[in-house]
């Protein structure tokens, strides 16, 4: 049993930080209609961020742990507005294809001069916020670490940011009428630019954010970290309905369980197909997603 | 009025072939006489050929985005390595036999190869074809990723260490001629009434369907086409480098053989081909900047996309379509 | 009318959730008929279309063709069975030239199989010379030989219009369904149409049902109009007694306060 509450407890906090960057490609997705392949790199950038600052601030404070995420996110924002100034706003009236094949130049660009400056060896993520261990039930009982404990705690937070802005700001409401009908939207007034910018801002600072908080957890860190994560994440957001923002929060917190359990298991060597797996089975059964809607083209 | 129709503008395509083929036992047969280092880049050229052409159909021809290529190739260097490898030594004796022995051997695996990698893209192409683009890109990257987690999972092909000490059977002759097969096999299917079926999919599949044409049929037929020639191409791998390991058959290089394939321009088998051997010489006359050469890639990617999105060598086709 | 009609539509319902698009319509198509399909926006025009192209099977009622229930069969199905439809934003193969659009149709009535296409034996290349000549009679039969080598979306939009139509009868249809092939035409270019449809009528002998909000598209091609108003067929006769008929009147009137006289 307590066994069982481990991994559900690991599960959550893998599955925080994956909704965490499904959200990022849901978003985009719902505005814009395409997969932000280099969505996954930002997520890299963000850990990198956190490092470099986190050297700079003393270790185990909340404070410096603090600064190292807004500065991880701040950064982040401010790279994805322009990637999508530069490589996907000129494509926008192209074929899909076109800004698809784009964003895996982008990502492979990343992921290179990431190579290039960081060096493909990892490093080691910094400790960045106050450690404590928590145990429950006696000494063989479920333990719980405090960076596990931030991880959920601040996603919870991102999250409810998230909501608020999505369903309480101008610029979110711009943003969901801009998923429904770019065209519309713009015949109303919407400066789809500025919400399309707003939206890769907003999607990169949650991936920056999981990013550091990736780091915390698996504090070692190298230019390709992005890679699998970032299409777990994705496949999370389809599992839950792509262009649903709660759907990506559900589908990352699947995906994290069910990769925990298999990664305890004996199948573990196979978790990585896992998510794959799953994709595959949603597609087949239920394309729409779990809490998604599925739209028709019209003939 | 004679119309000209394309089966005739391709005159006698079978005999194209065989001259093609003789032409690479000539070249191979004095193949001795060239560097080996040119030699080597040659095959890897062809094979890159057979991998872009064969994508090409797939991607470009009938525009299913398939990121997963890769995965076929691992699936044939596998099979025609399990092959000479286990089955090798019981078949020809333990020395190897004769070369006319090996040759037959080869021969075998490489057809094994593509079989297999056909099945596999029978079976990754089935889910996969009433998604649209992008999801099709994820999903055919993530059968990739399957392939290459399930080929880390067999240790008795070596696991996630690779497979080592596969014999050297591939030589210029097999490479040119594969190449050959494919461009004639996949110039034979386009190039005929049933053909000019994978470009209308392509190009409005509702309207494909209401003429009555069977998308489904196409996509898997292009799919398992390309999927057994990239299969082949896979075992030719195995045979030249002498080992393979699962990470050398992932994302990574489905994505070089994407790039081949929009740099030639969708759906211009020419174009392709004169990709493919470019991307294979250049980073071999790059070499002393070689760390940059990824970098370079993803730039170029992003700026044909921008500025080129129909490819380097089409000029046939207009607009703005890669 | 002919006893047995070619398509009957037996009280059809479509309905999309709670909304019910066409509600218990009865039509019937005679071999060699020319039926018009007219209404005011919102009538449920696009959507019976759709429902006997195949895009949708209907919630009620059935759909036969020359008696036999076309249930759930989707467009292909359908255009295997001898119905072909344009449609209302023109879709043609946009990179494959005018000849190949419409020998690319030709597949519909063979067994086209890949491995043909690489054994190349006689046969494979009497069956190509075969439909290259009829590929090129049925362009020279509508004009439009010289741009057959062309790309197809480099064609004009009322040529584009006629390739469509050509490119249906290539799979050698008994129904022949059009979606609107007036929209966006000038009053020549309407004229020319008008001929365009009686001369394929004739010359193919099949069927044809004609949407159409022209209402001089469709009062000069067809012998019988049905209109549809709210999902419900309310008129149904020789155009004359349309014309006349209040019901249908007052249905565009509604609709064409407004715009009086501006629809011809």
């Amino acid at each position: 049993m307590t066994e069982f509450l481990q991994q559900l407890l690991n599960g959550i906090s893998l599955g925080a930080i994956l909704a965490l960057i499904a959200l990022g490609y849901t978003m985009v997705y719902g505005v814009l209609r395409f997969i932000n392949f280099a969505h996954c790199d930002i997520f890299m950038v963000g850990a990198y961020v956190g490092y470099f600052v986190g050297r700079h601030v003393p270790e185990h404070t909340w404070w410096g742990g603090l600064i190292a995420l807004v500065a991880a996110m701040l950064v982040c924002a401010a790279l994805g507005v322009v990637i999508e100034r530069l490589a996907y706003r000129p494509l926008r009236s192209a074929p899909t294809l076109n800004v698809l094949i784009a964003a895996i130049g982008v990502s492979l660009l990343l992921e290179n001069l990431g190579q290039h400056f960081f060096g493909a060896t990892p490093r080691a993520f910094p400790e960045l916020f106050p450690v404590y261990t928590f145990q429950f039930g006696g000494n063989s009982g479920v333990v719980l670490y405090s960076n596990q404990l931030i991880v959920i705690a601040l996603t919870l937070v991102l999250l409810f940011a998230l909501r608020f802005v999505v369903l309480r700001t101008k610029i979110g409401t711009a943003m969901r009428a801009l998923s429904l009908n770019r065209q519309a939207a713009a015949l109303v007034g919407i400066n789809n630019d500025l919400v399309i910018a707003a939206t890769f801002a907003l999607g990169s600072a949650l991936a920056g954010a999981a990013g550091v908080l990736y780091a915390l957890n698996y504090p070692s860190i190298d230019p390709l970290m992005g890679v699998l994560p970032g299409l777990k994440a994705f496949v999370a957001a389809v599992v839950g309905g792509i262009g649903s923002i709660p759907g990506a929060a559900l589908g990352g917190l699947l995906l994290g369980t069910v990769e925990t359990f298999v990664n305890g298991s004996e199948w573990s060597t196979y978790k990585d197909a896992i998510a794959f797996g799953l994709l595959i089975l949603i597609l087949i059964f239920r394309p729409a997603g779990l809490l998604g809607r599925n739209i028709r083209e019209k003939v | 009025m004679n119309p000209p129709d394309a089966s005739r503008a391709l005159p006698r395509p079978a005999l194209a072939l065989v001259a093609a083929l003789a032409a690479a036992w000539i070249v191979s047969h004095f193949s001795d006489r060239f560097d080996p280092y040119y030699l080597d880049v040659a095959v890897g050229a062809g094979i890159n050929v057979i991998l872009a052409v064969s994508l090409n159909l797939i991607n470009g021809t009938t525009g299913q985005f398939s990121l997963g290529h890769a995965g076929f190739m691992a699936v044939g260097a596998y099979i025609a390595a399990a092959v000479t490898m286990l089955a090798g030594p019981s078949l020809v004796g333990a020395d190897g036999g004769t070369s006319g022995q090996q040759s037959l051997l080869f021969l075998g695996a490489l057809a094994a190869a593509g079989l297999a990698a056909a099945i596999a893209g029978l079976l990754v192409g089935l889910p996969s074809l009433r998604l649209r683009g992008d999801y099709l890109a994820i999903v055919t990257l993530g059968f990739g990723e399957i392939i290459r987690v399930i080929f880390q999972n067999i240790d008795a092909l070596g696991g996630a260490m690779g497979l080592n000490g596969i014999p050297a059977y591939t030589t210029i002759f097999w490479v040119l001629a594969v190449a050959a097969v494919t461009v004639f096999v996949v110039t034979c299917l386009v190039r005929s009434t049933y053909g000019r079926g994978f470009i209308a999919v392509h190009d409005d599949e509702i309207a494909a369907e209401a003429i009555g044409l069977r998308t489904t049929r196409y996509k898997i037929v292009a799919f398992v086409v390309g999927a057994f020639f990239a299969g082949v191409a896979g075992g030719l791998y195995g045979h030249f480098k002498q080992t393979i390991s699962p990470t050398g058959f992932d994302f990574t290089k489905s994505i070089e053989i994407v790039v081949m394939v929009i740099l030639g321009g969708m759906g211009n088998t020419a174009g392709v081909i004169l990709a493919a051997i470019l991307l294979t010489v250049l980073p071999e006359v790059l070499r002393p900047v070689a760390e940059y050469r990824m970098i370079l890639y993803s730039v170029v990617l992003i700026v044909l996309m921008l500025v080129r999105p129909q490819g380097l060598f089409n000029f046939r086709r207009p607009g703005n379509r890669p | 009318m002919n006893p047995a009609p070619l398509l009957e539509l037996d009280r059809v319902s479509v309905r999309f959730g709670g909304l019910t698009a066409v509600n218990g319509v009865s039509l019937c198509i005679g071999e060699g008929e020319l039926v018009g399909l007219i209404g005011p926006n919102g009538a449920g025009k696009t959507t019976t279309f759709n429902l006997i192209a195949g895009v949708y099977p209907p919630t009620g009622g059935t759909v036969r063709l020359a008696g036999a229930d076309l249930a759930r069969d989707g467009p292909a199905d359908r255009a295997a069975r001898g119905i072909a439809r344009t449609f209302q934003n023109i879709r043609l193969f946009g990179s494959l030239s005018v000849f190949d659009n419409v020998r690319v149709a030709m597949n519909l009535h063979r067994e086209a199989s890949p491995m043909h296409t690489l054994i190349r034996l006689g046969r494979f290349r009497r069956d190509e010379a075969a439909i290259a000549r009829r590929t090129g009679e049925l362009l020279e039969l509508f004009d439009l030989v010289r741009f057959r080598d062309a790309p197809a979306r480099s064609l004009p939009y009322g040529q584009q219009r006629r390739l469509e139509i050509v490119r249906c009868l290539a799979t050698r249809p008994r129904l022949l369904l059009l979606d609107e092939p007036a929209a966006g035409m000038n009053p020549t270019e309407k004229a020319a149409l008008i001929e365009l449809i009686q001369r394929v009528q004739r010359q193919f002998s099949l069927s044809i049902l004609l949407v159409e909000h022209s209402m001089k598209v469709v009062m000069g091609c067809c012998a019988r109009i049905a209109v549809l108003d709210f999902g419900e067929k309310i008129a149904e006769g020789p155009p004359a007694q349309i014309q006349s008929d209040p019901k249908v009147i007052e249905a565009y009137l509604g609709e064409n306060h407004a715009q009086s006289h501006t629809h011809h």
